[in-house]
């Protein structure tokens, strides 16, 4: 390239000996390899005018024999010209242009700066201080068509007032490269942004579906959503569907959560109900128009004029869609900057962004949910294979052998952990203990409170000295030793499942004390089913059906006293009575036609086995209950005891 | 760390790192360049920027990166980035930035790479 200084010495130098036509075809010559400079620069691949206008205004100024000059770049956003290029080398503010005086510019090629035309002159005066600094003779106004570009500024001509006809028109031409260049760094620009835009759009798909954690989905829904957007905040806010609500799941940047905080309920911006009772009025706000994206399922937007949520941002929203067609939330980004810190009005190309983006975040959010979910499943059954192996080993693994009588058990644990559980404990002096209890809830709380149980049974049948010294005549009492050390047995595992679990968490639970001494069975009922007893001459009764207690744990003992006290009551056994202890799962098995076995067959049931023994008493009791059962599925685990007297 | 933005320099002799730290949009961005524009008139144009702390870049971001690798280009200096996420890199890879910039794992290799 050349130096247009030198190229300007050597014609000052050679000014007294050239003639006028050869100074002419000489500077036509530069000028022309100027142009080329010019060309060369334009398809240099360097994008930003900003960056070469520097070079522009060297060749222009160097062209046309001009020491001072300026180039200034026009911003339609903000309405004003920015002196990108400038020699002397000076900082000038933005010149602010008005609307009229756009129009006035575009109808000029030249414009004198001591003449300017009447709809110019407060843009002259407000690039005054300009002027004045480079002594700016002429402005050459630089379009393409009717979009005004910018302009250059020029200063003092070298040795002559004004510029000469073909000056001009080399000017027109230089002017004219000069605005292509300005044209060619927008589109280069608006490419670069797009491009940016779809590759971050189709590599943001991949990654965020890939994530795993709900809160990082969400975090990377955001951030990726922002930066698409050319964003300054972010939001993501998810529907409860229960409470009609919009939750702020994560904002960008984080302080968003601190200012709009509190509790659901509030309509503050963190929690946005969108239920029927929330009406959406004509003139939106920003929470309105977050509530229309969501009860409508349309993007929406609002300027920042409308209100101060999220600290007076202009808004952009758009629906996050399920895969069932529902609406998981809603993404929200605020802000949109242009280059200069500006803040823009979000386009409707951003609307279509966004909206393609929020379907692929649906895609990230329900993933994540769903691993979520597959993960407590996962954590679920863990916990479930360990109650199970707790529950089994509390159950016995075979019955004792009680003089003069014969007992069964059958345990089927079946779908989830219930908790069932029976025993037969040896007591001092050769009376017995016969428990059956179901514990609520499942998985490890109810199989930790079925040990509890056990536990606290087994320690106070060893620690209460009058169970194993009864008699007949003090039972014929209620007031007798037996009744009250059992009763207060009970108050006492009630305290103890009480103090150990949530008001969720009880047992009901059937205790027998058995003396095959007397054939005496004394028993409590805690809110279990009653027992079925079988007399040998095929008459029947329920145990414990009239004088029963609440379940254990469920309330505390004073509160107990008050509702229903527990009580004892007892029974003969003759030869060939059977009693048939039970849980839930037996009387509640459902069959294919959603009948449940009930009591009434399982009576039928008993009465028809009661001459087997009690291993055949147990087999066919199940055989009946599987019978009816058939194909249906069952839920509840399935437990028998049968004592009988030979 | 994305809330807060921030801009170190740690000059070596030959050359000098711009670490940033946080979101690099426009306020970021303009920042870099300044720093960048100050270092290369001071005669640095052995250039690496470390966006390790900066995870989210916008396209404001990106074209303000491309104006530093044009001025550098201009006085014949060399640019290295560091600390890019997998992401960025394709996004710079995608943008062309890689063809006129280095891509190193970290600072030191980026340094010695200029």
């Amino acid at each position: 390239m050349k130096d247009p200084s030198k190229s300007l010495g050597a014609n000052l130098q050679t000014h007294k000996t050239q003639s006028t036509a050869e100074q002419t075809m000489e500077r036509l010559i530069f000028s022309l390899s100027e142009l080329e400079n010019l060309g060369q620069t334009l398809i240099s691949g360097h994008t930003n005018f900003n960056h070469s206008s520097k070079t522009y205004l060297r060749i222009t100024l160097g062209t046309l024999q001009i020491r001072r000059g300026a180039i200034l770049r026009y911003h339609p956003t903000q309405q004003n010209l920015d002196v990108v290029a400038v020699t002397p080398d000076e900082i000038f503010p933005p010149v602010p242009v008005e609307p009229d005086e756009l129009t006035a510019l575009l109808q000029h090629a030249f414009i004198e700066n001591a003449a300017p035309p009447e709809p110019l002159k407060h843009f002259f005066d407000r690039s005054a201080k300009l002027a004045e600094v480079i002594d700016i003779r002429l402005w050459v106004p630089l379009k393409i068509q009717d979009e005004f570009l910018g302009m250059i500024g020029l200063g003092k001509f070298l040795a002559r007032d004004a510029l000469e006809a073909w000056e001009k028109e080399l000017l027109t031409t230089l002017a004219h490269q000069i605005s292509i260049a300005i044209a060619y760094s927008q589109m280069v620009e608006g490419i670069q942004s797009e491009k940016f835009r779809l590759f971050m759009l189709a590599e943001s798909a991949p990654q965020i579906c890939q994530l795993l954690q709900p809160e990082e989905a969400a975090e990377q829904v955001v951030h990726q959503a922002v930066s698409l957007l050319d964003a300054n905040a972010g939001a993501l806010m998810l529907t409860n569907t229960d409470r009609q609500e919009l939750e702020m799941n994560y904002a960008f940047p984080e302080t968003l959560l601190e200012q709009t905080t509190t509790s659901p309920g509030s309509g503050n911006g963190r929690f946005i109900s969108y239920g029927e009772n929330a009406s959406i009025p004509e003139e939106l706000t920003s929470i309105d128009m977050l509530k229309s994206v969501v009860t409508e399922g349309l993007p929406g937007h609002c300027l920042p004029e409308s209100d101060t949520l999220f600290g007076g941002r202009n808004l952009m929203a758009v629906p996050i869609p399920g895969r069932d067609g529902d609406i998981l939330g809603i993404l929200v980004v605020g802000d949109k900057e242009e280059r200069g810190g500006r803040i823009a009005a979000f386009t409707d190309e951003d609307v279509i962004l966004l909206d393609s983006f929020a379907k692929q975040a649906g895609v990230a959010i329900e993933n994540a949910r769903l691993h979520q979910e597959a993960l407590e499943a996962r954590q679920l059954q863990a916990e479930m294979e360990e109650a199970r192996k707790i529950q089994e080993n509390l159950i016995p693994d075979r019955l004792p052998d009680i003089p003069g009588y014969e007992v069964a058990g059958h345990y089927e644990p079946r779908g989830a952990v219930g908790g069932d559980y029976y025993d037969c404990i040896a007591l001092p002096t050769g009376r017995w203990g016969l428990a059956i209890a179901d514990v609520s809830g499942k998985g490890m709380q109810a199989a930790l409170l079925m040990a509890t149980l056990r536990a606290g049974l087994i320690s106070e049948l060893s620690r209460v000295k009058n169970i194993a010294t009864e008699n007949v005549e003090q039972n014929a009492s209620t007031q007798g030793p037996l009744y009250t050390e059992i009763a207060d047995m009970a108050m006492t595992l009630n305290s103890l499942l009480y103090a150990s679990g949530t008001e969720e968490k009880y047992a009901t639970f059937f205790y027998s004390h058995l003396n095959p001494e007397t054939d005496i069975l004394t028993t409590l009922n805690a809110g279990h089913n009653p027992p079925l007893l079988v007399r040998k001459d095929g008459t029947y009764k329920w145990l414990g059906e009239e004088v029963g207690g609440i379940p254990l744990g469920m309330f505390p003992n004073d509160m107990v006293s008050n509702i229903a006290e527990y009580e004892a009551e007892h029974v003969e056994l003759m030869s060939g009575d059977v009693v048939v202890y039970y849980t839930d799962g037996v009387t509640e098995t459902v069959n294919i036609e959603d009948d449940y076995y009930d009591e009434e067959r399982l009576v039928e049931a008993s009465i028809a086995c009661k001459d087997e023994d009690a291993e055949g008493i147990r087999a066919s009791l199940h055989k009946a209950v599987m019978d009816f059962q058939g194909e249906a599925d069952q839920f509840d685990d399935l437990t028998l005891l049968i004592l009988r007297k030979k | 760390m994305l809330n807060k933005f921030d801009i170190q320099i740690r000059e070596g002799q030959e050359h000098a790192v711009i670490e940033t730290a946080g979101y690099l949009n426009d306020a970021l961005g303009e920042k870099l360049s300044e720093k960048a524009r100050e270092l290369i008139q001071n005669g640095h144009t052995q250039l690496v920027i470390n966006l390790e702390k900066t995870t989210l870049i916008n396209s404001i971001g990106i074209s303000i990166l491309i104006e530093i690798i044009e001025a550098l280009e201009e006085r014949e200096g060399t640019l290295n980035f560091c600390g890019l996420s997998a992401t960025q890199e394709r996004t710079f890879k995608m943008m062309a930035l890689a063809k006129y910039a280095g891509i190193f794992p970290d600072e030191e290799s980026a340094i010695a790479n200029l």
